[in-house]
C-alpha cells in the first residue's frame, strides 16, 4: 500500500498538501531576488507561526517580503490585515493574496494556510486546495527545528 | 483455505485511537503507553490508527502522549462510524502493514470493532484484558483476561496469527504525561475506502445512557439545575469517570435534557447509598433528598448559601459548582 510520510509535531502543524508538518520551505530564503515561503517551526510555549517570503504576482513582477509575519518592502503596496488567530495579505485591488489561520486545540495548534502564490517566473508555487495548500516546485516539505540562514 | 500470516514479518504495536469519547480516548492514551513499554521489548515502535475526518489535533495529541507513528487516514466518508466501513479500512490497513500487535479499548467501539477485525484478520482476540507483558521466550504478547466469569485470570497467547490483538479495559494502564515538545512520523496511506452501501447512515448523535448503576455505585456525583447548561453538566460525567462513580440528576436536570431519565435521583427515582455523594448545583428538595439520605458523605456544593442542601452536607461548599468542578477536573488529569 502506498503511503505519504511526514513529521508531525506535539505542538503546532502546518497543513500541506493534505498532509500535517512542522514547519516547510518553499523555495530559497537565502535567495536575495526570488520566491520563496517559509513556515517555520513553532516551539511550546509559542502559539504564533512565524512566516517569511518573498512575493510575486501572476505576471512574476514583484509584491512583497514577509519577515516574520511583518511586510518589510512592499512594492505592491498589498494591505496587510490582521484577523482573529492569524492575518491576510489583500492585493492592492483587494483580492486576497495569502491568508493564515491558526486553529486552537486544548493542546496543540494546527495553522491553515490558503492563497494563490506565484514566483518571479510567474509559475504558480502555491493554490488553495481541500483543507489545506498544494505546493509545486522546489520545497522541503518537512523542516524539524527553527530556520536558521545559511 | 485462510492464509497464515507469516508471523516473522510482522512488526509494530499498533492501537486503535479510541478518540470519539473523550472517557474512551483516555483508554487510546493508556495503551500507547503501555504500547510503549511493549515495543520497547520488541525493540519496534508504536503506532496509532486515527481514521475519522478532522481528526489531526488527535494525530497531535498521541504523538504528545508517547506514539513513534501516526497511522491516518482523513476522509469525509470516514466522518462517521460505521462498523462495516471501518472494519473494512482497518483490516486493509493492518494487511499491508502487518503490524506484531494490535490493541484497542474495550469501550463501545472497540466491542464492536475488534471482534469483527479479528474475524477478517483470522487472527486472536483476548477481550477485556488486565494485563498485557511479553513472554521473555517467545516473545509473545502474553494477554491475561478474566475467564469463567471472572473466577480466574487465562494468559492468552496468538502463536501463530498476526496480529495478536486484545482490548484493554480502561484504566488498567496509566496514560503518560503530555510532552509538546515530540516529534513523530504521520503516515497517510493511500486507500480506497467503500462506505457499505448497505447501511445509510440518516443520523447519529451522542446518548449518555447505557447501563447506570446507581444503586450500587461507592460515588455518586449528583448534578442539578445549577450545573447547567448541558455543556457546563457535561463536565459530571467526566468527573464521574475520573473518581469510578456514577452520575445522577436532580428532575430539573433530567426535565432540561441533561441527563437520562434513568440517572433521576430521589422520591420519583433511585436510591442510592454510596460512600461518597457530592451534590453539585442541587437546591436540596425534599424529591431529591429523599433518595440520597443513605449516602455515608455528602460534599455539597450551591452558590446560595441557605440551600437546604447544607442542612445534611458533611462539607457544604458555597460557590459556583461549576467552577469548582472545572477546577477539580484540571486537577484530577494532572494526577492521573
Amino acid at each position: 500500500m502506498k503511503d505519504t510520510e511526514s513529521l508531525i509535531s506535539a505542538h503546532h502543524n502546518y497543513l500541506v498538501n493534505n498532509v500535517l508538518t512542522p514547519g516547510f520551505i518553499l523555495g530559497d530564503p537565502s535567495s536575495k531576488d526570488t520566491f520563496y515561503l517559509l513556515a517555520d517551526v513553532v516551539l511550546p510555549g509559542e502559539s504564533t507561526p512565524r512566516f517569511s517570503a518573498r512575493l510575486f504576482d501572476n505576471r512574476g513582477c514583484f509584491l512583497l517580503e514577509l519577515d516574520w509575519n511583518r511586510i518589510r518592502r512592499n512594492s505592491g503596496r498589498c494591505p496587510y490585515q490582521s484577523l482573529p488567530g492569524g492575518f491576510r495579505i489583500l492585493y492592492d485591488s483587494g483580492d486576497p493574496l495569502l491568508s493564515v489561520r491558526t486553529e486552537s486545540f486544548p493542546n496543540g495548534y494546527l495553522t491553515h494556510i490558503q492563497g494563490k502564490l506565484y514566483d518571479q517566473n510567474a509559475k504558480v508555487r502555491m493554490e488553495t486546495s481541500y483543507a489545506g495548500i498544494r505546493v509545486y516546485g522546489e520545497a522541503q516539505l518537512s523542516i524539524q527545528v527553527p530556520y536558521q540562514p545559511k | 483455505m485462510k492464509k497464515k500470516r507469516n508471523r516473522n514479518s510482522a512488526q509494530g504495536v499498533w492501537i486503535f485511537g479510541d478518540y470519539r469519547n473523550y472517557f474512551q480516548d483516555r483508554v487510546t492514551l493508556q495503551l500507547i503507553s503501555k504500547g510503549r513499554d511493549l515495543a520497547q521489548t520488541l525493540e519496534t515502535e508504536v503506532a496509532v490508527l486515527v481514521l475519522g475526518e478532522g481528526i489531526h489535533q488527535y494525530a497531535m495529541e498521541y504523538v504528545a502522549h508517547g506514539a513513534d507513528v501516526i497511522i491516518a487516514v482523513n476522509d469525509s466518508r470516514l466522518k462517521e462510524y460505521q462498523v462495516e466501513t471501518y472494519t473494512t479500512v482497518v483490516a486493509e490497513i493492518v494487511e499491508s502493514y502487518q503490524p506484531e500487535i494490535l490493541l484497542g479499548g474495550a469501550t463501545s467501539f472497540g466491542r464492536e470493532l475488534f471482534p469483527r477485525l479479528a474475524k477478517r484478520l483470522n487472527t486472536g482476540l483476548s477481550a477485556d484484558c488486565v494485563a498485557l507483558e511479553i513472554d521473555p521466550d517467545s516473545g509473545l504478547l502474553i494477554q491475561t483476561t478474566p475467564a469463567f466469569g471472572g473466577e480466574m485470570l487465562a494468559d492468552v497467547v496468538t502463536p501463530n496469527h498476526r496480529p495478536q490483538m486484545a482490548t484493554v479495559h480502561p484504566g488498567i494502564f496509566k496514560e503518560r504525561p503530555h510532552d509538546s515538545s515530540i516529534l513523530g512520523r504521520i503516515l497517510y496511506p493511500e486507500i480506497d475506502i467503500r462506505p457499505d452501501e448497505r447501511i445509510q447512515l440518516v443520523r447519529s448523535r451522542p446518548h449518555r445512557t447505557g447501563k447506570t448503576n446507581l444503586e450500587g455505585a461507592d460515588i455518586v456525583v449528583a448534578g442539578g439545575r445549577g450545573m447547567g447548561p448541558k455543556e457546563e453538566f457535561d463536565m459530571l460525567y467526566e468527573l464521574a469517570e475520573l473518581l469510578g462513580g456514577e452520575v445522577g440528576a436532580t428532575r430539573p436536570a433530567i426535565r432540561a435534557g441533561w441527563a437520562d431519565e434513568e440517572r433521576l435521583l430521589g422520591q420519583t427515582g433511585k436510591t442510592v447509598k454510596p460512600k461518597l455523594l457530592l451534590s453539585l448545583g442541587t437546591s436540596g428538595a425534599l424529591q431529591y433528598t429523599a433518595g440520597i439520605q443513605g449516602a455515608e458523605t455528602i460534599i455539597a456544593v450551591n452558590r446560595d448559601p441557605n440551600a437546604p442542601i447544607f442542612k445534611m452536607a458533611d462539607l457544604a461548599l458555597e460557590g459556583d459548582a461549576r467552577s469548582i468542578i472545572a477546577a477539580l477536573l484540571e486537577e484530577l488529569r494532572k494526577r492521573l
